[in-house]
């Protein structure tokens, strides 16, 4: 399988730089945009699949890589199928919460398990839809290695679940039942680095064009530093925020702070305070540590991606990303939100443009051995619902 | 049309062609004929039915690309010269391309989106969410309002210090205003008596349980027709089924706003929530007031008494913020920063309402 590659590798064994490109226009994307509002909202949303279908069709249209074009070719009809079987899970989902914690919990459970089969599925419908220079992408990840990539989960479900049958009363729960409600939170903060780290290592070791495959490279220690610094970051902003709204409101009035016998144990005014000083903490913390983290992992990702013949590097700067970040929210605020499609592209624009191609085989030397198998397209729509983004 | 363009594509347009097997492009040229797309280049010829073919949407911006069922594809450079001989081989965009390419339609589908936005919002949404509620068993509310009650226990509520028999007095006394309502339109409640950490207050769950707190029964000095205005505006949620109505409301807001912001950000997508619920649960406010007034004419109770409790409510209040030059509520709500948050309609226009309404009670007893 691999033999038209060794030989092409070693005819053309000097490197090829292949740029990124991205040519989208952000008033261009903006009349899609509005125009697929509209049909949505008439369509009552059955129009979603199409409008998703014709974002992502432009972008791809305009991601050229060494030049050359990226293509899209989901069929809108059968990503509405799966659109209706998942919103109905979905719905499923987000009502049985709200009846008992048991009907919750069973629907998380249910949701969790099925969770790395729809990402598998997601996957392989996503990139046997995608092509560069008419040859499809694959992805080989199996349904197993979906599965062994979500292990980290396990641990803070075992806590809950000692919790669970340590007790012997639920009524009256012991002082270490809550308690370890803190440990099951810092576990799963814990494990969490591990568990993007697999899941990235699932996506980046099985990429496929056609049959030159993608291993990832980074490791777990890596990742764990990432997570370290990008927490630093985040904790930067949010103690001073933190400190001058306490400050503003023990200065303001320190005689309506907590005040029994008031209608209510917090003022309007003071509600607003904190509200408006939670929103200030949360939206600093997401304007710095968000691009920070993204541009930190993007960089690691896709610079760790690559095999013997072909490897990515990404330059992704936290700087010109923060300051476009920062633009766009202020942006976005000022025009009430119809700045949002020129803040996708331009944002498209920055992380695609900071990766390069480097390849030892010549593009035009790929061949094809054998058409991708299309996967489901439910597992697209979860993907949309459930909240796993393939990302870039 | 562009007549030079014409002459150019009238022979065919030139493209690369990547037929989807190598990754390496071959100089094409396509033709349109007879609804059937013909390639033909150095050593070969292809014949694509043109109906199978994924064109390109035309765009302001970008090069030509399209693609064929079994991933070959055909693209071009110059975005002009294509869409001159699209149209000079017959075929035309479709309606939407066209929209998108227009800012005029673009303009008028922002003002239709605005208009019909409002219009969902302000009529679609609360009739819908009525219809739905309607057509939910009324088991749903009840075992919606029991999850309730338990997690607020938890958190917030303490079993109640009232004595028994005050708790059945007070019971009582709404029981008895009740009676005058005609058979049949009260809907299944059960008070519920706290003490709690939130000070004075009453609301009701889905399902009929309503809930009290001993500091509001203390703010009022136990009096039980105060008691029974204030559970006849909560009956009036419970009668509406507010609490799951609220619910289909914020469902719905939370879906479209993060489909419309996509997965930008889910803190932009949570302030059209906020806002939107705000105005909402006033609205129900509004309908609880009015219902608490019907119970309350039909009982034989001035709804002069709710007057009383704003005007408790609001003494407690004053020492709070007796050291600022105002009211910390008149100056917070009055603004239209305090309007849009909060969750109920100003105490003066409440004040207002049940003022009138007591009028309207004396001229007609």
């Amino acid at each position: 399988m691999y033999d038209s590659f060794s030989k092409a590798g070693v005819q053309h064994s000097e490197a090829h730089h292949l740029p990124i490109e991205f040519t989208g226009s952000g008033s261009e994307y903006f009349r899609m945009w509005i125009v697929n509002l509209l049909l949505m909202f008439v369509t009552l949303g059955i129009y979603y699949p199409w409008a998703k279908v014709r974002r992502l069709r432009y972008f791809h249209a305009n991601t050229l890589v060494g030049g050359e074009p990226m293509g899209f070719h989901a069929d809108p009809k059968k990503m509405l199928k799966g659109y209706f079987l998942v919103g109905v899970l979905f719905a499923l989902y987000s009502a049985a919460g709200n009846f008992s914690a048991l009907t919750g919990f069973l629907a998380f459970v249910i949701v969790a398990a099925i969770w790395p089969a729809l990402l598998k599925s997601s996957m392989q419908f996503r990139l046997a839809n995608t092509s560069w220079r008419g040859l499809r992408f694959h992805f080989k990840g199996s349904v197993g290695g979906a599965y062994r990539a979500v292990v980290p989960l396990f641990v803070p479900s075992l806590v809950i679940l000692a919790a669970v049958v340590g007790v012997d009363d639920a009524n009256k729960p012991p002082v270490w039942y809550f308690a370890s409600l803190g440990v099951v939170v810092l576990v799963t903060l814990a494990v969490f680095p591990w568990l993007l780290w697999n899941l990235k290592q699932y996506q980046h070791n099985h990429y496929a064009l056609p049959s030159l495959q993608t291993t990832f490279k980074a490791t777990l220690g890596s990742f764990y530093k990432l997570f370290l610094k990008a927490l630093g970051v985040l904790l930067l902003p949010i103690g001073p925020v933190a400190a001058l709204s306490m400050g503003v409101v023990l200065l303001g009035n320190s005689t309506f702070f907590f005040n029994a016998t008031s209608r209510s144990a917090i003022s309007p005014a003071m509600a607003l305070t904190f509200l408006f000083a939670g929103f200030a903490a949360v939206a600093t913390a997401l304007v710095i540590a968000r691009p920070y983290f993204t541009a930190r992992l993007q960089n690691l990702v896709w610079t760790r991606t690559g095999n013997v013949s072909l490897r990515f590097i990404s330059d992704l700067r936290f700087s010109s990303l923060l300051w476009l970040i920062i633009k766009n929210w202020l942006l976005v605020i000022l025009t009430f939100g119809l700045y949002w499609p020129f803040a996708a592209v331009a944002v498209a624009r920055m992380r695609l443009e900071a990766i390069t191609v480097k390849t030892r085989v010549d593009p035009d030397t790929l061949v094809s051995q054998m058409r991708a198998v299309e996967g489901e397209a439910a597992g697209d729509v979860a993907g949309d619902l459930f909240g796993l983004d393939i990302g870039l | 049309m562009d007549l030079t363009a014409t002459a150019h594509v009238s022979k065919g347009l030139a493209a690369s062609y990547f037929d989807g097997v190598t990754a390496r492009a071959q100089a094409a040229t396509l033709r349109l004929v007879a609804g059937d797309l013909i390639l033909t280049g150095e050593g070969f010829e292809r014949c694509v039915c043109a109906s199978d073919v994924q064109w390109p949407e035309r765009t302001r911006y970008g090069l030509r690309v399209a693609h064929f069922a079994d991933g070959g594809s055909v693209q071009c450079a110059d975005a002009a010269l294509w869409d001159a001989w699209r149209q000079y081989s017959g075929q035309s965009d479709s309606w939407v391309v066209k929209a998108q390419q227009s800012w005029r339609s673009v303009l008028v589908s922002l003002l239709l989106l605005a208009l019909l936005g409002t219009a969902v919002y302000q009529w679609g949404l609360p009739w819908a969410a009525r219809a739905l509620v309607a057509a939910t068993p009324q088991s749903v509310d009840s075992s919606l309002g029991q999850a309730s009650l338990s997690a607020i226990d938890e958190s917030l509520m303490q079993p109640s210090e009232l004595p028994l028999d005050e708790q059945a007095r007070l019971s009582a006394a709404f029981a008895r205003a009740l009676a005058a309502q005609p058979v049949g339109t009260v809907p299944v409640w059960q008070l519920v008596f706290r003490k709690s950490r939130i000070g004075p207050n009453a609301f009701a769950l889905p399902g009929g349980t309503m809930v009290m707190t001993d500091e509001m029964v203390t703010l009022v000095g136990a009096d039980d027709k105060v008691i029974t205005a204030v559970f006849a505006h909560e009956l009036g949620h419970v009668r509406h089924r507010h609490g799951l109505r609220m619910l289909v409301q914020a469902t719905v807001i939370a879906g479209v706003s993060s489909v419309v912001l996509g997965d930008f950000s889910t803190l932009q997508a949570g302030v059209p929530l906020l806002l939107g619920q705000a105005s909402y649960s006033r609205d129900a406010e509004k309908e609880a007031d009015a219902e608490a007034v019907r119970i309350l004419q039909a009982a034989g109770i001035s709804p002069g008494v709710m007057v009383t409790l704003f005007e408790k409510l609001a003494a407690e209040n004053k020492p709070a913020a007796s050291d600022r030059k105002d009211s910390v509520d008149s100056t917070a709500q009055s603004s239209w920063l305090g309007i849009a948050f909060a969750s109920h309609p100003s105490d003066a226009d409440r004040i207002a309402y049940f003022k009138q309404a007591a009028r309207d009670f004396q001229e007609k007893s």
